[in-house]
């Protein structure tokens, strides 16, 4: 599902993000991406999502050459990508609906099938009841809910997560997690930035640790 | 395709609505600007009309030295009527002179009663036909004349018409300055406007893009809004100088002493009102889509 050959990010000749990274994540992965702060986890994942152009090497995303993706093609691969964020970014000016169904209307998606979807993706995280409250309103585990189900909403094959419970309390990181296991149980790849070793301790996965930019580690679970 | 024009026109409405203060300056720049500009061309094809009917009523009048003898006087109108400069040729003897100046004079006519009618010369009035009503026709008229009667004096407006002509040809320049001047203002201001509502919702747009939402989606409804403000820009300066033709410019100028009798005020014809609102829809259309090409990335 994505691949990674030679990549190099450099912001400026002496400040390199990533640094000749190759590495293969199969479709209906679950990947921790590991690392200390500045190790590049969250220059990788904007690569992923063309957010940042690679300085050198080739990313290969669902088969596709996104190095050279032209500007107009990058909304079509957002689409198959959804993305959480430690901020949450939910607009404060809209309500708890509206949030969730900005990613399927940006998507020109009919409006029956908007509201249809937004209900179902509110459901799954639980906060079905909540529809008509603007974020503000809610705790930081809600809004995060609410984040998850904006990225979900939209059936995506890849979902990437940077530090998403970096702000929240242990009992709500548990029920964050619980929601991408289950969108990784229904065969999205998710990818998962985190500082937070205990995660992987609890629900055992994959693990890629970054440090300066480069590959130092590569651990897949023990089976059984 | 419906669906997206509606949910285009919702958006751009309740972006209007979200930011009202900074949606009405640049409606209010916009109609002050182009309301600018067509007092400007108003005030231009006015003057011009003004100084077409002078024009139309331009005419030579040669003084002669001596009154033309009544027999020799069929031949000189014959003679005068076959140039071409001139369309129409009026013979004023010194009696017709005098009871011209009488009827003038009206009440105080008694005052003549002591003078000859030969103190005033004899004339002719010479129309001209409307292509030689410039300084080349005229002086052609003038060499004819020469040439032909003994002249004492000759008079006409030329002069004085070419000057005014000349101060309607800078008005023009001016206006089209200073209108250009402020339509690249009303721009400026304009994209601007739209500038700080973009920044304002930059995290709008941030997430559009995140979320895969294309260019298009993301700009269509901003050039919209600029569309909708251009429009009732135009519209209001249109509403300012109808209202400020009728209640005020035409009911006074009309008794000016400058302008003839009949003289009717031009307003902005259909064609020329509906261009007026029309060009507010492309300010607020260019305003937005200036600031969008810098504003907006993915």
């Amino acid at each position: 599902m994505i691949q990674l050959y030679n990549v190099t990010k450099k912001y400026s000749s002496d400040s390199v993000a990533v640094k000749d990274l190759t590495l293969q994540i199969d479709k209906g992965d679950f990947v921790y991406i590991t690392g200390a702060s500045g190790a590049g986890k969250t220059t990788f994942l904007r690569m992923l999502y063309a957010a940042e152009k690679p300085t050198r090497g080739q990313i290969l995303v669902d088969r596709k050459n996104i190095t050279r993706i032209r500007g107009n093609q990058i909304p079509y691969l957002r689409r198959k990508i959804g993305v959480v964020f430690q901020d949450f970014k939910l607009l404060q000016s809209r309500t708890v609906y509206e949030n969730v169904a900005f990613a399927l209307e940006a998507q020109g998606k009919k409006r029956y099938e908007v509201s249809k979807k937004v209900y179902q993706a509110l459901k799954e995280v639980g906060l079905e009841h909540r529809l008509q409250r603007k974020p503000l309103e809610l705790s930081g585990g809600e809004q995060q809910r609410i984040a998850i189900a904006r990225a979900l909403v939209v059936d995506p094959l890849i979902l990437l997560a940077d530090e998403p419970s970096g702000n929240l309390d242990l009992g709500v990181t548990l029920e964050i997690m619980e929601l991408f296991k289950r969108a990784n149980a229904r065969g999205t790849t998710v990818l998962l930035a985190t500082h937070d070793h205990s995660l992987n301790q609890r629900f055992p996965r994959r693990i890629i640790t970054l440090d300066k930019g480069k590959l130092v580690g590569d651990q897949r679970p023990l089976p059984g | 395709m419906l669906e997206n024009i509606r949910y285009f026109i919702l958006r751009a409405l309740r972006n209007m609505r979200q930011w009202p203060f900074l949606c009405s300056a640049a409606i209010l720049t916009m109609a002050v600007a182009l309301a600018t500009v067509a007092t400007f061309f108003l005030v231009v094809i006015n003057v011009e009309q003004l100084a077409q009917r002078w024009t139309e009523e331009i005419q030579v009048i040669a003084y002669l030295r001596k009154p033309v003898p009544q027999r020799d006087l069929a031949g000189i109108i014959e003679t005068l009527k076959n140039y071409p400069e001139i369309a129409e040729v009026h013979y004023v003897s010194q009696q017709d002179a005098m009871a011209r100046f009488r009827t003038r004079l009206a009440d105080d006519a008694s005052l003549l009663d002591s003078m000859d009618a030969d103190v005033l010369p004899a004339s002719f009035e010479l129309g001209i036909r409307p292509s030689f009503r410039n300084q080349e026709g005229i002086d052609r008229i003038i060499e004819r004349l020469e040439n032909t009667l003994e002249l004492d004096d000759l008079r006409y407006g030329q002069k004085w018409l070419e000057r005014f002509n000349s101060f309607v040809n800078m008005l023009r320049f001016v206006g089209l300055v200073l209108g250009s001047f402020l339509l690249l203002a009303a721009l400026f201001i304009v994209s601007n406007t739209i500038k700080l509502t973009l920044y304002a919702r930059r995290d709008e747009l941030e997430i559009m893009a995140l979320v895969g939402a294309t260019m298009r989606f993301i700009k269509v409804p901003f050039l919209l809004e600029g569309a909708i403000q251009g429009f009732l820009g135009g519209l209001i300066s249109l509403l300012f100088l109808m209202l400020s033709f009728n209640l005020l410019i035409s009911r006074s100028l009309t008794s000016f002493w400058l302008t003839p009798g009949d003289f009717q005020l031009l307003f902005l014809t259909l064609n020329q009102q509906l261009g007026l609102v029309f060009s507010g829809v492309v300010l607020g259309v260019l305003g937005s889509l200036s600031s969008l090409r810098r504003f907006v990335r993915i």
